[in-house]
């Protein structure tokens, strides 16, 4: 039921212009600053440098992507549920017997597939690199693994506000309060005890950091998993609150 | 005869208002029954609750003897459900939307292709099957809708206003193909359409503000019941029940009236006695069906008719 759910999304989602536009202007972005870190790095003196090219390639070309990420995240989110729910379509599963666990996690796998080519954008500009310079495959491979990590997280609040309401516009200046919420809420801790990193661990870049930099650590991971399963589990609640309203 | 749905006590509220109140309904199966009644009155809301789409405030409905709120994924197998909109997507093929939907009703992935081809088929959409939806007339949308409806085979078949935007000729398919259907389930129609639901239901609920007012079975070869006649300004109904050719007259508005003629008597001479007692006859017009004055009786609407 799961990859019925999956499939209609993704080939609902692939006749649409978005995620081609996303491929496309993120791709054009993402090589402009490409070139931007090789140009600057290939201008300093080898006693000036003070990251290797890797490190330089994943802060600046992955922490963009992890930026344009959050902001596609819920414009590609919007038609998943506000869409269906405006068009009337979702009574279709409504009536169907399925589960609503299945629709969110149908409809989030879908969305995540949808979003994972641009997760990889950033490391197959790498590949150009390969035989020309040495590069550290590790820290890419977390670089993208953290990016897509982040990526999941922001489609699942996408999914989330999307269940909100019947407005797809809506929904997605709802996705970007949270999202925007959760970059920010780290500032915070600079009013509070530095000691006291509460706030520093909710915000989503602090733990991508760490991937960029090639760590891939155990409360990373568990930052992103859990994030994204309390969002899901929320855009369940809400599915089935539609019955009660 | 096998009772397919059974509706008890089924009340659900908006916020504090009631749209639906202590609704009883049993459907037999092959029976079709028409689901009636002005806007407002709760027939969507009533369609979307048997549907399992809105939970009841209080009440109860089972499908096949399953209760809906208890075991839904059970009791919506046997379901096929059309809304007033045809959930269609239009960025799909017909044949796309189609295996969707026979997967989210979980047919074997054996009997797919063979059920798609027989419900376009019977939607008349033999020829349409790479057509994009979003290409697709509003009465080929319509067709689409029935078709995903139809297509496991439910026992219950729920369709809300299902000639919307049908051609003549296509709601004259619509209504033999709900009645072939009607042999192996039993569907519930809602429609503002009288005729329609005469032409096509074994049976005629009828709602407003969300309470049952009428639930009768309905026999298509009953004889004219009475006549609605309609006087000249400042008439009086006892200036009617004077004439010699009526068993009986009431009134049903100003200068309206129902009246029921004496075995012997008929149009033409109610209309001579009229004219002679120096009464204006307006309209004289015969009320053929129960459903149709039950309607508007109980409707109350009858000033705008």
């Amino acid at each position: 039921m799961i990859g019925a759910i999956v499939g209609r999304e993704l080939r609902g989602g692939l006749v649409t212009p978005l995620p081609w536009i996303l491929l496309g202007a993120g791709q054009v972005v993402l090589a402009w600053i490409f070139l931007r870190v090789i140009e600057d790095f290939s201008g300093l003196g080898a006693d000036e440098r003070v990251a290797s090219l890797t490190q330089e390639l994943a802060l600046n070309l992955f922490g963009f992507a992890a930026v344009i990420a959050m902001l596609a995240a819920p414009l590609m989110a919007m038609r998943m549920l506000s869409g269906e729910f405006r068009e009337g379509s979702y009574q279709l599963i409504e009536a169907a017997p399925v589960r609503l666990a299945e629709v969110a996690i149908g409809k989030f796998l879908g969305l995540a597939l949808l979003m994972t080519p641009f997760c990889l954008l950033p490391a197959v500009n790498l590949l150009m690199l390969a035989g020309a310079a040495e590069l550290d495959v590790g820290q890419v491979a977390a670089a993208t693994l953290g990016l897509w990590l982040a990526t999941l997280l922001f489609c699942a609040i996408g999914l989330y506000a999307s269940s909100l309401t019947d407005q797809p516009g809506a929904s997605v200046f709802v996705a970007f309060g949270i999202l925007l919420l959760f970059s920010i809420v780290g500032r915070a801790e600079s009013l509070t005890d530095r000691t006291l990193s509460l706030f520093g661990w909710l915000s989503w870049n602090e733990h991508l950091f760490w991937f960029l930099l090639g760590a891939v650590r155990l409360s990373d991971l568990a930052y992103f998993i859990f994030f994204t399963g309390v969002f899901l589990v929320l855009t369940h609640r809400r599915l089935a609150n539609r019955r009660l309203q | 005869m096998e009772t397919l749905l059974r509706v008890t006590d089924l009340s659900r509220s908006f916020g504090g208002h009631p749209a639906l109140s202590e609704v009883n309904l049993c459907l037999e199966r092959g029976e079709v029954l028409g689901l009636l009644g002005p806007n407002g009155a709760g027939k969507t809301t009533c369609l979307r609750l048997l549907g399992g789409m809105l939970a009841p405030t209080s009440g109860r409905i089972e499908i096949q003897g399953i209760d809906l709120a208890r075991r839904p994924l059970e009791a919506k197998r046997h379901l096929g459900y059309l809304p007033e909109r045809p959930p269609l997507y239009p960025e799909l093929r017909v044949d796309e939307y189609l295996t969707f939907c026979a997967r989210l009703h979980r047919i074997p992935r054996r009997r797919i292709a063979e059920s798609i081809d027989e419900v376009k088929h019977r939607c008349g959409l033999d020829d349409s099957g790479r057509r994009l939806i979003a290409k697709l007339s509003k009465g080929y949308r319509q067709r689409l809708g029935i078709a995903q409806a139809i297509l496991h085979q439910p026992r219950l078949l729920i369709l809300d206003e299902p000639t919307e935007g049908l051609d003549p000729f296509q709601m004259r398919e619509l209504r033999a193909l709900i009645r072939e259907l009607a042999r192996d389930c039993g569907v519930i129609l809602s429609s503002h359409l009288l005729p329609e639901v005469q032409a096509v239901c074994d049976r005629a609920v009828i709602l407003d503000q969300g309470r049952i007012r009428f639930n009768d079975y309905l026999a298509n070869d009953k004889p004219i019941f009475g006549w609605r006649v309609r006087l000249g300004s400042g008439s009086r109904l006892v200036q009617l029940t004077d004439l010699p050719c009526l068993e009986g007259a009431v009134g049903i508005g100003e200068d309206r009236y129902r009246v029921i003629l004496m075995d012997n008597a008929d149009s033409a001479e109610l209309s001579r006695q009229i004219l002679q007692a120096g009464l204006d006859l307006r309209e004289l017009v015969p009320e053929h069906t129960d459903l149709e004055r039950a309607f508007f009786d109980l409707i109350g609407v009858e000033g705008v008719t």
